[in-house]
């Protein structure tokens, strides 16, 4: 599988498991797509661990320095994986893992050449020194407790924006 | 739950079941949305009996050698900065959970769905020692609130409809009435976050522990698992030894099993794999993680017939396609683990005279064995589990007097004719002692038998 | 070809009808049918409830009837599957038993099995009537494997219909002793059963095994339903 088969792949499996997908057609349109996403002036959080993050913290007049207090979370995330539409949150770098979790938003920054074909190859990549935290998501929270119908927003994100750059 | 010495009513609960509308409409929709769901999911996965079979093959190499993984698995989780505790038995387990908690001044816990924790019947031990237990998967969480315990180790809360549950937030949580879902699960959100945000420690069950890293491998939908195991500064992990695989590099073939078998998504939406505890430099983590590695009769399972039960890792599969389970429900069983895998893994764990009712709960149509992702053999399991019953003498004297008349006949065709014989003559008879159960479903015999016909 | 013919005890004992019709078929394709007089159980209802002394009993005194080469052909996927899997398990550790209940487990054929494979029956054009639907026995298909033969056979009857049920292969409830055990279930079971066969609107409901049959027309007549229930066997040899 080459690299814009993997791509391809990632964003139809993660589309199908109800996340949003952005595909940018160079790195000058990161802040365009951002901007249609999140909600002018919401409080996010935004780590700016990466270039990526620090490229694109200024659009975010209300940045809030504790997740817990923000209503979307934008980050790059580890990596992700095709065959699932899965995106991996690691905590390295300092990373916080939950960061992606208690906002009702999380919006993840993805670069294409860290979209792992299979699950074995992110697992391949990680075992020898496995992070504190490896978290795989696929599309937002959700549950099917009552009567089996699908409920999305449970105790994670009920809305997640994954963007390939 | 209860491990009291009483023997389980499987039949008698049976009725009650088979009573209950409500209940039995509710058992046979999951049933058949999972299996519809499970087989769907399946069918694009090309090498799918490829794949059962590497899936079964790791948890065979498991099961031959389970101490040394048991060993690897506690010298890497405690490498990795984990406290790793080991429990002989379910007091034990208890005990330790308690005194981790207790030793740290924990008032306030929150839990993640865990059998094992229902196995050792872990909150009603924690709430007298005067915690707080919140239980925060959505099923778990509803009946908890209605005092009650799981039907089904996927949906635990599957036997409640939307409107009993709608009733019960109104009373317990006093907030307005509503029946929608995805309002009462908004309404969950809410009432979780405060306690997720202010507990003192998180407990937490394991789908898988991979022994070369120490890893401790969590599969859950709603995040509940992943806030339980981040964001208090205490967690407390509780898993049965057989849980351990052997390689983190191994569980590619869980994932991509486990899920499908279970709900029929090809991945859960959280996947969380935990390594040790906060470490210098992290942002997530728990700052302490204890592991409370549970045996409770595991060991004495693994050294006997039955050990390939070991193999099962949870998914539910075998249950709803189980004909007695889809049609009585979770409950009937007595204990934690309804089903097939269920009735064996209860007999085992609480011994033949207090399970040897849950052993006939089977047609043996081999629905089970046909679904499992890890081909444990269920009809040989439950076969063995029959014999076991007779040699220990649990059958009642009625069915005893009925196969030694039986063995007679099958011998010997004089006392097989003249049992042919007697029945025709005493049908009337049979049907009005044998009553509506049995004989009154069977039509009255031949008056002329086909041997006698057949030359 | 001389055929040994195993009617199993529930035919022999309720439903002479279905080893007549088993014999007419076997006798129409070519084969020489023998019914040994000794026959009495397979042993399966021992087996299943855990006796597994009386089972190998049982399975002892099949062994001496049905010694031999011939074929033994039976009409019932659950008393074959007895004979083909669980034979061999209950003489394990007795060499001479063990290669005895293998010959035996390699000889036996389920009828519809033998009709297809054998006797090619399905390209006789045969006849039938009105509407059929389908039980897949549990034994017969999960154990024995026999998933085809039943409906290619079905499916050759010139002037029959055939429409498949919902869940044909789930389990109707008969379980041998599980019906005497744990009654309720079984009824719920074979009421479950029964108004799928009514869903179809099929005139007769039909299947390879007499334990599912006579559970499903016990499910059927407390329902007042009018549909018949009739073995493949007997279904096949009306259409001679």
């Amino acid at each position: 599988m080459n690299g814009e088969e993997r791509v391809r792949l990632f964003l139809e499996n993660a589309a199908k498991a109800a996340a949003g997908t952005h595909l940018l057609p160079g790195p000058e349109a990161l802040r365009d797509v951002l901007a249609g996403i999140v909600p002018p002036g919401v409080p996010v959080y935004c780590p700016g661990l990466t270039a990526a993050e620090e490229a694109v913290a200024d659009l975010f007049p209300n940045r809030v320095a504790d997740y817990a207090d923000a209503a979307a979370t934008v980050e790059e995330v580890f990596g992700a994986v095709a065959e699932t539409g899965t995106l991996a949150c690691a905590s390295v770098d300092g990373r916080a893992v939950q960061a992606g979790l208690l906002p009702a938003h999380h919006v993840a920054i993805v670069r294409r050449d860290r979209i792992f074909a299979e699950l074995d190859d992110l697992f391949a990549e990680v075992v020898s020194a496995p992070p504190t935290n490896l978290t795989l998501v696929t599309g937002p929270s959700r549950t099917a407790d009552i009567e089996l119908t699908l409920a999305i927003g449970v105790h994670g994100p009920e809305r997640l924006d994954i963007i390939v750059v | 739950m209860n491990l009291g010495q009483t023997t389980l009513r499987f039949r008698q609960n049976s009725v009650r079941a088979l009573e209950d509308v409500a209940l039995r409409a509710a058992m046979k929709q999951a049933a058949d949305t999972f299996g519809a769901k499970r087989a769907e999911a399946f069918a694009p996965v090309s090498d799918l009996e490829a794949l059962r079979d590497r899936a079964s093959g790791i948890r065979d190499e498991v099961l031959a050698d389970l101490p040394r993984h048991v060993e690897t698995f506690v010298a890497s989780a405690t490498r990795a900065g984990a406290t790793v505790h080991r429990a002989k038995d379910a007091a034990a387990a208890r005990e330790i959970v308690a005194k981790v908690l207790s030793d740290r001044g924990a008032k306030r816990i929150v839990k993640g769905k865990s059998m094992v924790s229902e196995e050792v019947d872990l909150n009603a031990h924690l709430e007298a020692a005067g915690m707080e237990v919140f239980e925060t998967d959505l099923g778990e969480y509803i009946i908890q609130m209605a005092g009650e315990s799981p039907s089904h180790i996927i949906v635990p809360a599957i036997h409640k409809n939307r409107r009993q549950i709608g009733r019960l937030f109104t009373e317990r949580l006093g907030v307005p009435y509503t029946e929608d879902p995805q309002a009462l699960t908004r309404i969950a959100r809410g009432a979780l976050r405060e306690k997720f945000l202010s507990a003192d420690a998180g407990i937490s069950g394991a789908n898988f522990a991979a022994a070369d890293t120490g890893s401790l491998v969590l599969f859950t939908n709603e995040g509940n698992g992943r806030m339980v195991t981040t964001v208090p500064p205490l967690h407390v992990a509780i898993l049965s030894v057989e849980k351990i695989i052997p390689s983190l590099s191994d569980l590619p073939a869980f994932l991509r099993l486990l899920p499908r078998s279970a709900t029929g998504q090809a991945i859960t939406a959280y996947v969380s794999v935990i390594t040790g505890p906060r470490k210098p430099g992290d942002a997530t983590g728990a700052k302490e993680l204890h592991i409370v590695l549970l045996d409770n009769g595991r060991t004495e399972i693994l050294a006997g017939e039955s050990r390939d039960i070991l193999k099962c890792i949870r998914c539910g599969a075998c249950m709803n396609v189980c004909p007695v389970y889809r049609t009585v429900g979770g409950h009937a069983y007595g204990w934690t683990y309804p089903g097939p895998m269920g009735l064996i893994l209860t007999t085992l764990l609480t011994g033949m005279a207090k399970s040897h009712p849950v052993v006939d709960a089977s047609t043996l149509c081999g629905a089970c064995a046909e679904v499992c992702p890890v081909r444990v053999p269920l009809v040989p399991l439950i076969l063995q589990l029959r014999r076991r019953k007779v040699r220990e003498g649990f059958p009642d004297p009625k069915e005893r007097r009925v196969m030694a008349w039986f063995g007679r006949a099958a011998a010997s065709p004089g006392w097989f004719s003249l049992g042919q014989r007697l029945a025709g003559i005493f049908w009337p008879l049979v049907r009005a002692v044998g009553g509506k159960d049995v004989a009154g479903r069977l039509p009255p015999p031949a008056r002329i038998p086909f041997r006698r016909k057949a030359h | 070809m001389k055929v040994l013919l195993f009617g199993t005890c529930l035919v022999d004992t309720f439903f002479p009808e279905v080893g007549e019709a088993t014999l007419r078929l076997l006798r129409r394709f070519g084969a020489d049918p023998v019914f040994p007089q000794g026959q009495t159980c397979c042993g399966q209802p021992a087996f299943n409830a855990g006796y597994e002394d009386t089972a190998r009993t049982a399975a002892a005194h099949f062994l001496s009837v049905f010694d031999g080469d011939a074929p033994i052909v039976t009409p019932s996927g659950s008393c074959a599957a007895m004979v083909r899997h669980h034979y061999p398990e209950l003489f394990h550790d007795d060499p001479r038993m063990l290669a005895k209940a293998r010959r035996a487990g390699e000889r036996t054929y389920e009828l519809s099995r033998f009709l297809v494979h054998v006797a090619r029956a399905h390209e006789a054009g045969l006849r039938g009537r009105g509407t059929i639907t389908y039980h897949a026995s549990c034994h017969l298909t999960r154990s024995l494997g026999v998933r085809e033969e039943p409906l290619t056979l079905l499916a050759s009857l010139k002037g029959a219909a055939f429409v498949p049920m919902a869940d044909a292969g789930r389990c109707c409830g008969f379980g041998g002793t599980f019906m005497a055990k744990l009654p309720e279930i079984s009824c719920a079971l074979a009421e479950e059963k029964a108004a799928s066969v009514e869903a179809t609107g099929a005139d007769t409901v039909t299947g390879c095994d007499s334990g599912c049959l006579m559970n499903l027309a016990d499910a059927l007549r407390r329902r007042g339903s009018k549909v018949r229930v009739a073995h493949l066997a007997q279904l096949l040899a009306e259409g001679l």
